[in-house]
């Protein structure tokens, strides 16, 4: 009896053949396990995405949501409050305004980079893409530097979920009680003495003349926080994953840089870290003949749509040249990433400086620890081998 | 369904049926028509999915919202008074035969 249980380490760790089965022979599936449920056919899950009014996601986007952030998040809430609190932070990231973070992020890139150089063997995660992320991202913020590896920390455990109880576990709730302390701290920072950031900006804006709800401004700057951290670094570990494993891609992209835009764009179509995204019904809908009803909990799959054959030809294959476009990677319609440009840019520079360095490497662990998420698929620790 | 028929930059035309609800940028991006973007994924914020609606239906589509006319001021080719995003006209029977001209450039 075919099951699909998100909170399984056999799915952290390779969710794509449960991913076939469930597109071809129960595109509308019902997971007990996560009562939810799964849509993974790519036409499926961009009809959903496109149509908010059915699928809403003001009970939560996480697969395992964390306790009172539904509907405060950008993530969590639906047109048109969404769409305003969109328009208050969404220009601080269009990739126009991203031109002075440029330099900087090289710089932060080199100097992650250089502290690989002479190493025979090392922790990708640990010693190059955390260090990174997290200078990034309080750079783009402008936070004080001090504290960023305990941030870091405690962004990556509390996207996490207890494979046993199928919930977030103490220390994860921890984590999350944590990080929003810390946002609070830094919101109340910028309220005492403003800067022209985006912290202070939003964190005084208003919406038709209202203030911000204080629950909206705290826990979309912890989300903003966690986005930047761990969904960056996961995508960065992804990446690294797939051209340590395809030496022609990463001959290709060390050889000229310009590829590695294209490399990303596969990489986040080939295994995206956000593999499984959440939304709840509005109505009674029929699919696949499926009776689903209104107040029912849809997984949106799309690491599984971004497999899928009927889109896209080989699909198992990474291909660097493949140009898949209208990819999944980051989501879609009016909910798909925020971070989508400062994203490209920072994988783009990361890689072009830690193959200034490392242009030739390869994976050391036949087995990868995966990180126990039912809504991110990442390692916890890539080790990677000098050539 | 709507049949829309998306002219690129080459002056080549790709008719695509694309099903109801889904933005015709999508319905670009997932079939492979050239000279549209969509970097940001159909949030409105990059304005790459720059598009000329054809004078007919120009008129009776519902009107750029906000977002969108903000977003119309960045767009790389020229703006035209029927310029649109195609991320934000969602299919429907009311859009089938309509023409959407891609511009030379969307970066």
């Amino acid at each position: 009896m075919f099951s699909f249980d998100p909170y399984s380490p056999a799915i952290d760790a390779d969710p794509f053949p449960f991913y076939k089965t469930l597109r071809d022979e129960a595109p509308c599936f019902w997971s007990p396990e996560a009562q939810t449920w799964v849509l993974s056919r790519y036409a499926d899950i961009v009809s959903a995405g496109q149509d908010w009014q059915t699928y809403s996601s003001a009970k939560g986007n996480l697969m395992t949501e964390l306790p009172g952030r539904a509907g405060a998040t950008l993530g969590t809430t639906d047109p048109p409050r969404h769409d305003r609190l969109r328009g208050l932070i969404q220009h601080a990231f269009m990739k126009r305004n991203l031109e002075s973070l440029a330099g900087p992020i090289r710089d932060i890139a080199a100097t992650a980079a250089a502290e690989l150089a002479g190493r025979r063997q090392f922790d990708f995660i640990a010693d190059f893409s955390s260090k990174f992320t997290v200078r990034v991202l309080f750079a783009a913020l402008g936070l004080p530097l001090g504290d960023e590896m305990t941030v870091r920390e405690k962004a990556v455990l509390m996207v996490q979920s207890d494979p046993h109880t199928r919930a977030k576990g103490p220390e994860h709730i921890a984590a999350y009680s944590w990080m929003t302390d810390y946002a609070a701290g830094v919101i109340a920072e910028r309220r005492a003495r403003p800067l022209n950031d985006l912290i202070s900006h939003f964190s005084m804006a208003e919406i038709d003349g209202d203030r911000l709800d204080e629950r909206e401004v705290l826990l979309t700057t912890t989300t903003l926080i966690m986005a930047g951290i761990e969904s960056l670094g996961g995508f960065m570990s992804m990446f690294a994953l797939n051209l340590a494993d395809h030496a022609d891609a990463r001959r290709d992209v060390v050889a000229d840089a310009a590829l590695l835009q294209e490399a990303v764009e596969e990489s986040l179509r080939f295994n995206t870290s956000a593999q499984r995204f959440r939304r709840c019904l509005q109505k009674d809908v029929e699919l696949h003949g499926q009776q689903m009803r209104a107040g029912d909990f849809v997984c949106l799959a799309y690491g599984s749509g971004n497999r899928d054959e009927r889109q896209f030809p080989d699909p198992d294959r990474y291909d660097i040249s493949r140009k898949p476009r209208g990819h999944l990677g980051f989501g879609g319609g009016v909910h798909a990433c925020l971070g989508t440009a400062i994203a490209r840019l920072s994988v783009k520079v990361a890689f072009d400086e830690f193959h200034k360095v490392v242009p030739d490497y390869r994976r050391v662990q036949e087995h990868l620890p995966w990180m126990p998420s039912s809504t991110f698929r990442s390692p916890t620790r890539l080790e990677l081998a000098v050539q | 369904m709507a049949r829309i028929t998306y002219i690129e930059p080459s002056g080549r035309s790709v008719p695509v049926d694309v099903p109801d609800g889904w933005s015709l940028m999508l319905g670009a991006t997932s079939n492979g028509v050239d000279g549209i973007v969509g970097e940001c994924g159909g949030s409105c914020a990059c304005a790459t999915c720059h598009c000329y609606v054809d004078e007919a239906h120009a008129v009776t589509l519902p009107p750029p919202g906000e977002s969108e006319l903000s977003m119309l001021e960045a767009v790389a080719a020229e703006r035209r008074p029927n310029s649109r995003l195609a991320c934000q006209l969602k299919a429907s029977a009311a859009l089938d035969g309509l023409v959407l001209t891609l511009p030379e450039c969307q970066e």
